[in-house]
């Protein structure tokens, strides 16, 4: 009884997620982990020491991190300004935006993946607008290549941008600007002292899931560029569904899921450092 | 019921009546005659010229009703493995890699002569593995290309590697069966080997399709996007193509056409087999005889845009005569497979 008081009943409440995720998701992962160590029966590294030393492996590693990066910066740099956009925006532009933002969602994946093949295409607006700009003499192939599932990558997963950091940057409180500008601070040293570091959880949470998401996707580079451009995410799928090596497929998922999680949590101790978050 | 509630029990519904219940008793003696009964699997995109054609023609010849279970060989093949012992499909139509697998799991009773006498009448390569399978038809595999793009017709394979058509080639991965070929074909081109010797040794293959990456708009692993592009005139031509996919986008009316390369078009594998403990045996090899008879074939070769595997069966329209077709091994396939997809992948990339 003394030790059953000592729970807090709020506590429980996260009970249901708890046996929700360990049951799906916790088990299911604690398998794939057990047959990436075991070869042939027995428990051992081997699987991981043959990936490791193959240079092959290490491009793939380098594609899926290069990619996952330049979408997170990408989708950082255009669902910045339109968080703050949208949490300075009152009534009807605010709703505008926020079904512009969130109704997308809604279409699925491979919709808009074939939706950025019309729009990629040679004579498509992208290749047009850039000729018409000067800033190419004749239309060139965006699609198939790393810049357009760069772009095309950032379209899907911006709005887990917008929303995390719009959801932080609403809650500032104005007057704080206002009150550093009555001290002196020029509106640079006001957005880099005192609203960048209140705004920094959303920002890292926006990151957080963008990276996730963009680092384990499967569908998107699927669809816009091929087969000739292989991510941690395709070669597992691949492993499982057509080589039937399971030992390369859990392997391949567990590399995978290190690299995400230690960059998500790394970024978030960077920012409680240098946000000076406890 | 509904009659008899809102009417009222009149003299026409008593009459009715009577003449329903006469009807339900005699119908067991009517269904006893037609027990014979036959499940056939094979895959979704079969339904349309099953049930068209090879259903009735069937029915009407043996008096036996057929069901037929359109899904995907892998699933297929899931249901032989699960039923082991107690089958209830007869007769299953697999691609070839899928069938190689059935066999090791020994789920299949091999074809004979004596049971299905059109197997002694098929063309060299129709019959797999001591007959555990035989192919019933062949859709082949040519170059589609886009008729506004492209004003005269690819007559060789080696279209796909001319330089003029840099970025507006699209081929299939090697992932897709209908991929293998590019590796055969590539190898025949930089040797002049047979494709048969192509197949063995893919060395040269490899080292030739190196030369086609300026080409390349992609590497497709999902059919419908790569016709797609063909079809807005991004992608020029695709190669090797499915006849059968090619020719029903025709139909709908995309501006494609699909040309037979002069160094001959590669067969691809529709397995026929019986299922091992199979129900209604003797009505199973009927079936499969049917099946590889030029009578059945000659109405199957134009809706499917495919070739006849029964050497009676006449070419479907459009195609010349002397066309050679290429078979593959499946068995090697199998076996080299995994190491291609992972050559591919290093050498094919960005």
């Amino acid at each position: 009884m003394m030790a059953l008081r000592r729970i807090d009943p709020v506590g429980l409440l996260v009970l249901p997620a708890v046996l929700y995720l360990g049951l799906v998701y916790g088990l299911p992962l604690l398998n794939l982990l057990a047959r990436a160590l075991v070869v042939d029966g027995v428990p051992s590294l081997a699987g991981f020491v043959k990936f490791f030393s193959d240079p092959f492996d290490w491009i793939v590693i380098g594609n899926t991190l290069r990619i996952a990066v330049l979408v997170t910066l990408l989708s950082l740099a255009i669902g910045f300004p339109t968080a703050l956009a949208l949490a300075r925006a009152r009534g009807a532009a605010q709703a505008l935006i926020l079904v512009a933002i969130i109704l997308p969602l809604s279409v699925g994946v491979v919709v808009k993946a074939f939706a950025w093949q019309i729009v990629l295409r040679r004579d498509g607006v992208v290749s047009q607008a850039l000729v018409a700009l000067g800033l190419w003499d004749e239309p060139q192939r965006l699609l198939f290549t790393e810049a357009g599932l760069v772009i095309g990558a950032a379209n899907v997963f911006v709005p887990f941008m917008i929303l995390p950091i719009y959801s932080v940057v609403k809650l500032i409180d104005p007057r704080l600007g206002e009150a550093a500008a009555t001290l002196g601070a020029a509106p640079a040293y006001r957005f880099f002292r005192v609203f960048l570091p209140l705004a920094l959880p959303g920002i890292v949470s926006g990151i957080a899931f963008v990276f996730s998401m963009a680092v384990s996707m499967y569908v998107v580079p699927n669809l816009l560029i091929g087969d000739r451009f292989q991510t941690l995410a395709t070669l597992t799928g691949r492993s499982f569904l057509l080589m039937r090596n399971e030992q390369l497929g859990s392997t391949t998922a567990v590399v995978l899921l290190v690299l995400a999680v230690s960059v998500v949590v790394a970024s978030s101790a960077l920012s409680r450092r240098f946000g000076g978050q406890s | 019921m509904d009659t008899i509630s809102r009417a009222g029990l009149s003299r026409r519904s008593i009459l009715k009546a009577g003449a329903a219940a006469g009807f339900t008793l005699a119908a067991p003696g009517l269904l006893r005659a037609q027990t014979k009964e036959l499940v056939v699997g094979g895959a979704a995109s079969h339904k349309p010229w099953v049930e068209q054609v090879v259903i009735p023609n069937f029915e009407k010849k043996y008096g036996a009703k057929i069901i037929f279970e359109g899904t995907k060989s892998l699933v297929n093949l899931e249901k032989m493995q699960k039923n082991k012992g107690s089958q209830y499909l007869s007769v299953v139509q697999m691609d070839d890699p899928v069938m190689i697998l059935a066999v090791k799991e020994g789920l299949l009773d091999p074809l004979t002569a004596a049971k299905a006498p059109n197997l002694a009448e098929l063309v060299a390569g129709a019959t797999h593995m001591d007959g555990m399978w035989a192919n019933y038809l062949q859709p082949w595999l040519g170059i589609a290309y886009n008729k506004t793009a492209m004003k005269t017709a690819p007559t060789s394979w080696a279209d796909l590697f001319d330089p003029k058509y840099k970025g507006r080639i699209i081929i299939p991965s090697l992932q897709n069966t209908e991929g293998l070929p590019s590796l055969f074909i590539a190898g025949h081109l930089a040797t002049g080997a047979s494709f048969a010797a192509a197949q063995k040794d893919t060395d040269a293959g490899f080292k030739k399709l190196a030369g086609i990456k300026a080409n390349l708009l992609t590497i497709y692993t999902q059919m419908p996007q790569a016709y797609n592009l063909l079809e807005q005139g991004e992608a020029w031509m695709i190669g090797p193509a499915m006849s059968s996919f090619a020719s029903e986008r025709k139909a709908a009316g995309a501006p494609i056409e699909l040309a037979a390369p002069k160094e001959g078009v590669f067969a691809m594998p529709s397995g026929i087999a019986v299922v091992k403990g199979a129900p209604q045996s003797e009505l199973a090899f009927a079936y499969v005889n049917e099946l590889l008879g030029a009578a059945l074939q000659a109405q199957l070769v134009g809706p499917t845009a495919s070739l006849g595997t029964n050497k009676a069966t006449p070419k479907p329209a459009g195609l010349p005569a002397d066309l050679t077709v290429h078979q593959i091994d499946w068995a090697n396939v199998a076996a080299e497979r995994s190491n291609w997809v992972s050559r591919w992948d290093r050498e094919m990339a960005l």
